[in-house]
């Protein structure tokens, strides 16, 4: 039977007390770092919006988010470069997320089969991810610089494999390349952690029958190994595609989009929308769209590989 | 279902939140630099004593009184070392012994990244009272409302008769000023010394024509012209002197100007030389850069700031030498650069910093910037005219270059304009456009921008 009202209403707001000190600091840095941000972002989208405190800012519409469309064939309009920049971010999901995911595998299973120095090899694989995002792309900067004593240019022309010294960051698709290495590079040592972590957790005792049914270490890996690390690969996909949707630094700090925004990605646009020609209505907008993108992305791989569902 | 719902829309939060925190940024590509920080040499260091000692007692007040309560203002600046060197041990000790009310907190900010720091700092309401900034920035500020419009200020008609025109010129915005020129700058011609010598070159060329006329002296990895990038800033003065303009002279209007047939031919001609090795590799990025070039006789000349003179070691200096920029069709022109002195809307405290702002701007400070540290260039014509300041090394160099100074179009848009400059730019540079259609393109776009309707 069903307790009256006010007594239902009285234990749940014990309960509510009870818990609200848990819950009331990340309630609050949720609404302070994420919630009020995101409104006010929504706000921002549709005004002329002026960073003056009390300035007056002007409702316009949906016409900041008409201009991500606006003469978008045209070369070398506003959105046109929103375009490119959107492809070269499509571009990096598709080569660095397959890029970690392989690489740091192959890495993770290596490392799990080793007999001694896990620890040693995992430490020195994962300093990139620590590393400043600054000092790696300084260093990357550094070994693709354009004369022939650069590292790179000096190995590849050293073995022969080009004539002459590239200018790696001066150009369209090798900057591109050279940004694709770099989240590579830093990237893979955090996917190599989590592939390692689990791999400690499929049963050893599989691997046992398998080898009992004559399986070689191929089977192993691909009938075994592959299968187990399912809910991992979902995750760490998930994660990594918003991550390659979000880059910024790597460009910011490498090509800044040069030459002629064909390196420049969506973030990268946005900053400049915002903190060099003030747009702060337009760049709001075009996070919103892109924000939209990334979650409509993340959900329908979540759905389409049934992510949570059967692990 | 409300579960779910609620769950989908604090992960769109979240995902979007992830996009919204990728702000604030630590380096930013701009061309302009108009101060880099440098080394001090010792000569410049006894130069700003020596002039902190003979006008010691001369050292005028601005004739401005200050007769309120004792306030500290933060002052933020771009000096470089040799530059800051003078401000902080001999002009603010000085202001503040004329004005023992008014303390001078001088924050040294880096030139990277800095806008987005103002931008920041003027919405939190942590800005600073007065500021050392960027010719190129006031316009825009000025349109934001964050400064102060100095037209009826105390002392500012009287000094405004002495002020060189065209740094004066970057303050005004919509009928007003908004700032004072503290100093200016621009572009004059460094040349190497083995380069000079390796094409038997007694005299430094006086034009373009000469320049090019080199072209089959050259050796291996040797080029005439060593312009450190295409964009608005230092592809100016090469633009500029070949007749090439951006707007018409009021600044209203670029189409007809700047896709001109003066202008295409400036640009098309820019193109045919970086084409056949007159203009070096650094001009799209390539190696080597245009200091080490001259160095190193890659280069035969290149166009550089001032500044150039107190960033790098004597060694290094003595392989090249300052003068003036060859002279193309259009004259021996340049691109005009320098900072200049403003009050924020929201100070509490303008009275006294328009005080500083003032007495940066009187003879004491200004010889002192010029003789002493990074030889800034005085803005005030009888200071910059006065011997004491015309016998600083390479001073007479950059005051005569900038009787041909170009400003660069004043306008709250310039940030947008100069990237669709440098856009089309490269695009002719590049050959993924001619020249002719890059700049038919932008034209009408510019004219829009310029009308204030983007």
């Amino acid at each position: 039977m069903k307790k009256p009202l006010s007594s239902r209403f009285s234990k749940g707001l014990k309960q509510w007390l009870s818990v609200l000190p848990f819950l009331a600091v990340g309630m609050t840095l949720f609404i302070v770092f994420v919630l009020y941000p995101q409104v006010k972002n929504i706000y921002i989208a549709f005004t002329n919006y002026n960073i003056m405190p009390g300035s007056e800012n002007k409702f316009v519409g949906i016409s900041n988010f008409a201009n991500m469309f606006k003469e978008v064939t045209v070369k070398g309009s506003d959105a046109n470069f929103f375009w490119i920049a959107f492809r070269n971010n499509v571009l990096a999901v598709l080569v660095t997320v397959p890029g970690q995911l392989v690489l740091g595998l192959i890495v993770a299973v290596f490392i799990h089969n080793l007999k001694v120095g896990r620890n040693v090899y995992k430490v020195l694989l994962y300093i990139a991810v620590i590393c400043d995002w600054v000092v790696f792309c300084n260093i990357i900067d550094y070994i693709f610089q354009p004369d022939e004593g650069s590292l790179v240019n000096y190995c590849l022309i050293s073995l022969g494999l080009l004539k002459e010294p590239v200018a790696w960051l001066q150009n369209t698709w090798t900057g591109n390349l050279v940004i694709w290495i770099c989240s590579i590079w830093k990237g893979f040592g955090w996917v190599m952690i989590i592939y390692t972590a689990g791999l400690q957790g499929i049963p050893t005792d599989q691997y046992e029958a398998a080898t009992m049914d004559g399986a070689n270490a191929l089977d192993k890996f691909f009938h075994i190994t592959l299968p187990g690390l399912k809910g991992t690969t979902v995750y760490l996909l998930i994660n990594l595609i918003n991550g390659a949707m979000n880059i910024f630094i790597q460009v910011f700090l490498l090509t800044q989009g040069k030459p002629l925004g064909t390196t420049d990605v969506v973030m990268d646009y946005i900053y400049r929308r915002a903190f060099n020609y003030f747009d702060f209505g337009y760049a709001a907008a075009c996070g919103i769209v892109m924000g939209m993108i990334v979650f409509i992305v993340s959900m329908c791989l979540k759905k389409f590989l049934r992510y949570g569902q059967d692990d | 279902m409300t579960k779910k719902l609620l769950a989908l829309s604090l992960s769109a939060v979240l995902a979007a939140s992830m996009l919204a925190g990728c702000g604030g940024g630590s380096t930013q590509g701009t061309e302009s630099k108009s101060t880099e920080s440098g080394k001090s040499n010792e000569s410049s260091e006894s130069a700003a004593s020596d002039a902190s000692e003979d006008s010691g007692e001369s050292a005028s007040a601005s004739g401005i009184t200050y007769d309120g309560d004792e306030v500290t203002i933060t002052y933020w600046h771009t000096h470089s070392d040799a530059e800051e060197e003078v401000l902080v041990d001999t002009i603010i000790p000085e202001f503040e012994k004329q004005y023992p009310n008014i303390h001078v907190d001088a924050v040294r900010m880096p030139y990277d990244g800095l806008m987005q720091q103002i931008i920041t700092s003027l919405s939190s309401g942590t800005g600073p009272d007065l500021m050392r900034m960027d010719i190129i920035w006031v316009p825009q500020l000025a349109e934001m409302g964050a400064l102060v419009a100095i037209d009826d200020l105390e002392g500012f008609a009287d000094l405004k008769d002495d002020l060189y025109e065209g740094p004066l010129s970057t303050n005004y915005y919509n009928g007003k000023y908004y700032g004072l020129p503290l100093n200016t700058n621009c572009l004059a011609g460094v040349y190497s010394n083995t380069m000079m010598e390796q094409l038997n070159l007694t005299s430094l060329p006086t034009t373009y024509d000469e320049v090019v006329a080199l072209k089959d002296k050259l050796g291996e990895d040797q080029y005439l012209i060593a312009c450190d990038g295409a964009n608005s800033w230092a592809m100016a003065p090469l633009f500029h002197s070949l007749g090439g303009v951006y707007t018409n002279e009021d600044y209203t209007k670029a189409s007809g100007y700047l896709n001109g047939e003066a202008s295409v031919k400036a640009l098309e001609t820019i193109v045919e030389w970086y084409d056949e090795g007159i203009i070096g590799p650094c001009f799209t990025g390539g190696k080597p850069d245009s200091a080490n070039g001259l160095y190193d006789g890659n280069y035969l000349f290149s166009y550089q700031g001032p500044w150039f003179f107190s960033n790098d070691d004597e060694e290094n200096l003595a392989k090249v030498t300052g003068g003036l920029l060859p002279a193309g069709e259009a004259g021996s022109l340049t691109v005009n650069g320098g900072e200049d002195l403003v009050i924020f809307d929201s100070s509490s405290r303008k009275e006294a910093s328009w005080v500083f702002a003032m007495f940066l701007m009187n003879e004491f400070s200004q010889s002192a910037q010029a003789v002493g540290g990074g030889h800034l260039i005085p803005t005030v014509k009888s200071i910059a005219e006065s011997d004491e300041v015309q016998a600083v090394e390479n001073m007479d160099i950059y005051i005569k270059q900038l009787e041909g100074a170009v400003s660069r179009t004043p306008s709250p848009a310039w940030e947008r304009i100069s990237d669709k400059l440098s856009i089309a730019f490269q695009s002719a540079v590049l050959h993924e456009d001619t020249a002719q259609s890059a700049l038919d393109k932008i034209a009408p776009e510019v004219d829009a921008l310029l009308a204030g309707e983007e």
